[in-house]
């Protein structure tokens, strides 16, 4: 069953009196549980597809339907409750703020919704657990290291046990053990917790990941591998 | 208020440069004593903060939506921690700025009640109308009291109530018991002209009391204690009047006062003016005055008059008025003993002394409202009443507006121009501020947006920070101002802060609430762009940017 479906998606950007389109006649269906990788170059639209995916953005045309929700008619403040629910995102740069601890940043999201201290506890722990961080709740960004931030940051993206889990090249910025641990993790996401994650990246390793890796260029969709069909140009 | 600003029309001729030296003098030491003041408040200020934080740490704990307000709330004080240099010094800014404001506002509103004109109790003067210094004859004081007389029962001067003496520590009157009642029906339009009447023939008493302890005059005496020279270490200047009037009251704005000078101060002023009416030689001269000359109390001088040439006092100095006093620096003779002395002087020299008929240099009636104080005014200037030389009336208020009136548009200027300019630059500084808290925190927003915080929650945020420092700095240093001269004034047991001509300076009360408000207002404006642009950051671009 397809929980995220994209049709006749059109992204276009205004530069003065220039019109960028970004994104062009975009059809799109993620399964659930399904962990699903954009590539593509420089340019090619991925971020804003997972932008728009992500709700952070509207389109120009065409439709978002994310579960049952058709996303794209929202507004700013509807998305915003929306997100909060059913969208969890990892960033490159972790993006954790400084100055809460790793349990704050976590707890952060579920501030927003309507949630007993109780209930806000076990699932922060419990989101630290899963990334095996539990005795760094106490610590801040800066104690931690890279790959512990990022680990907080997809604890702080699951933490609403969302439906959909975005990441936006989360390996970019971590060394190659850390990168691996966190594709594990988000892995471990997918197969353990039965999340759909749709990831950007430029790293074919990372992108080897997922299950399915959707190619864009020009800002449409020039094809799709699925894991037994990667080729070999992938994987350089 | 000090009586020789009343001898001229307006106030000293000072030149635009100077006036403008003087201003930017008293505006420089005013920045450097409110730095001052803001640095030493600012262990207060995080303090406060500190405080607050864990007030809010404590309140996380309580059920929702309390707790998890409290959670958002926290963070508002933990991005004021960021940068603690930076919130210190925005706070100093905002502390020196509400400062100058609330220091402009407090004067020009002093001076705006000292000139209002007034519906209640009625400080009218006596003064000559043509000339500058005002002298006049002696005569026109008992001429005055002639003309008070004639004033139907309304409008004549009332002596004080049993309980306003007891509140004001003024001995019982000669008249016996005085119930506040009894001058209300007394003091009325529809007393019997009868003067055999009994309530005719009481009103007649107490309004001849009521003469005594509302009027009073000055003559002004420049001495010195060496015939030959006349330097800073050896001269004098005394008020010559009747030791009366510092009992009944009428000198309260000079600082002598229960209220100022404490019961037991007030307590050994009766006792020194007792001294005084028992010799005519007594003095009283101020402890500034006293340390100045060398001298102390109980110490017999003998001082030289200036302005009445060839006048001699021997006098003794019985007390001193408290050091810090608007009188600190001056003397109190008794009248009667310059009177004496322009006699003894006829005696001797076989003829009058050239002063003798210009030595009364004011009067002050205090009418118990603006009505009276009209139908006095309106009686004084009537054709063949104090003509030689012509004598004018004027209200307290309306002296103090001749004054100030060659300073009306420096006050115009402060009031419509550098009050709403402090106020703009106040905003300004918590603006750039914030903004820069927003700049460098632009990534951050973006984040919050994509956990799902709505636009007015982190403008509410920004918005927050903002009167946070806003009314701290506002509030602190209106508070500072307020306070600092009471406390002054308490500890000095003095009659207050001096304010150019003027006793009792005291910042005027409502600057304790304007402060916090201020400090919000400017808050809220100076936030409102950044905090509107921390509102509509769009995500996508921010992490394009970032990417």
């Amino acid at each position: 069953m397809a929980i995220v479906e994209v049709r006749d998606l059109y992204k276009s950007f205004s530069r003065g009196a220039e019109r960028i389109d970004v994104l062009m006649d975009l059809n799109l269906d993620v399964q659930e549980e399904e962990f699903v990788a954009l590539m593509g170059p420089s340019g090619s639209g991925k971020t804003t597809l997972l932008n728009l995916i992500a709700g952070l953005d509207g389109p120009t045309a065409g439709t978002i339907t994310i579960g049952d929700q058709e996303i794209s008619s929202l507004s700013e403040s509807e998305l915003a409750r929306w997100r909060t629910r059913n969208v969890g995102f990892v960033f490159q740069f972790y993006n954790l703020l400084p100055v809460l601890t790793a349990y704050e940043n976590v707890e952060l999201p579920l501030l927003l919704l309507p949630m007993s201290k109780a209930e806000r506890r076990r699932q922060v722990t419990n989101a630290l657990e899963i990334v095996n961080l539990a005795d760094r709740m106490s610590h801040r960004p800066g104690q931690l290291s890279g790959g512990q931030c990022q680990r907080v940051g997809i604890a702080r993206a699951i933490v609403t046990d969302p439906t959909i889990i975005v990441a936006d090249e989360p390996t970019g910025a971590l060394d190659s053990k850390s990168a691996e641990a966190a594709l594990d993790l988000l892995n471990l996401l997918r197969s353990e917790l039965g999340k759909t994650i749709m990831m950007v990246t430029h790293d074919p390793a990372a992108a080897r990941s997922a299950q399915r890796i959707v190619h864009l260029e020009k800002g449409r969709l020039v094809g799709a591998d699925t894991l037994n069909t990667l080729r070999p140009a992938h994987a350089e | 208020m000090n009586p020789d600003m009343m001898m001229g029309q307006s106030g000293p001729d000072l030149s635009l440069m100077q006036t403008a030296i003087y201003g930017g003098a008293i505006m420089f030491g005013a920045i450097v004593i409110a730095t001052v003041m803001a640095c030493f408040t600012l262990p207060i200020f995080f303090g406060a903060m500190t405080l607050l934080s864990l007030g809010l740490r404590v309140l996380q704990n309580a059920p929702d939506p309390v707790g998890k307000s409290s959670k958002i709330g926290g963070l508002v004080f933990r991005s004021l921690r960021r940068n603690l240099l930076r919130t210190a010094l925005t706070y100093v800014a905002l502390f020196v700025l509400t400062w100058m404001l609330t220091g402009i506002y407090g004067m020009v509103k002093f001076l705006g009640d000292f000139t209002a004109e007034k519906e209640d109790s009625q400080l009218v003067i006596m003064s000559e109308k043509f000339s500058i210094p005002s002298q006049m004859p002696p005569g026109y004081a008992n001429q005055l009291r002639g003309v008070i007389e004639t004033l139907p029962p309304s409008n004549r001067p009332r002596p004080l109530s049993d309980e306003e003496r007891v509140k004001k520590g003024v001995a019982p009157s000669p008249a016996g018991p005085i119930a506040a009642q009894e001058l209300r029906e007394l003091f009325g339009d529809d007393l019997p002209t009868d003067p055999a009447n009994p309530k005719r023939r009481r009103f007649e008493q107490l309004a001849a009391e009521g003469v005594k302890e509302n009027l009073m005059t000055w003559s002004f005496v420049g001495a010195s204690l060496d015939p030959t020279k006349f330097t800073q270490e050896n001269n004098l200047f005394l008020f010559a009047l009747d030791p009366d009037a510092v009992t009944s009251g009428m000198m309260s704005e000079q600082g002598l006062n229960k209220e100022d000078l404490g019961e037991e101060g007030w307590t050994e002023m009766l006792r020194v003016i007792n001294l005084v009416k028992e010799d005519k030689r007594n003095i009283v001269i101020g402890e500034d005055r006293l340390k100045i000359i060398n001298k102390k109390v109980g110490d017999e001088v003998k001082f030289y008059s200036t302005n009445y040439k060839d006048i001699t006092f021997e006098c003794k100095i019985v007390g001193a008025f408290p050091a810090g006093s608007r009188l600190a620096g001056g003397a109190v003779m008794r009248y009667d003993y310059l009177l004496a002395k322009l006699d003894d002087y006829q005696k001797t020299e076989g003829a009058a002394h050239p002063q003798a008929d210009r030595c009364l240099n004011l009067a002050w009636v205090r009418m118990p409202n603006k009505t009276s104080y009209q139908a006095l005014a309106a009686k004084v200037n009537e054709p063949g009443k104090f003509n030689a030389p012509a004598a004018k009336m004027e209200t307290f208020s309306a002296v103090v507006g001749s004054f100030l009136e060659p300073y009306k548009d420096i006050f115009w200027g402060m009031k419509f121009i550098i009050m709403p300019a402090i106020v703009c630059i106040m905003c300004l500084v918590i603006g750039i501020t914030i903004t820069i808290g927003v700049r460098e925190r632009w990534t951050e927003m973006a984040v919050m947006k994509v956990l799902g915080f709505q636009p007015w929650q982190i403008m509410g945020m920004i918005v927050s920070e903002a009167m946070l420092i806003g009314v701290f700095g506002g509030m602190l240093s209106t508070w500072f101002l307020y306070f600092t001269p009471l406390l002054i004034r308490k500890g000095t047991k003095a009659v207050g802060l001096k304010f150019a001509f003027f006793d009792n300076f005291t910042m005027p009360w409502e600057i304790v609430i304007y402060g916090p408000i201020l400090g919000i207002a400017v808050g809220l404006i100076g936030s409102a762009l950044p905090s509107w642009n921390a509102r509509k950051v769009k995500v996508s671009e921010v992490f394009a940017q970032v990417a």
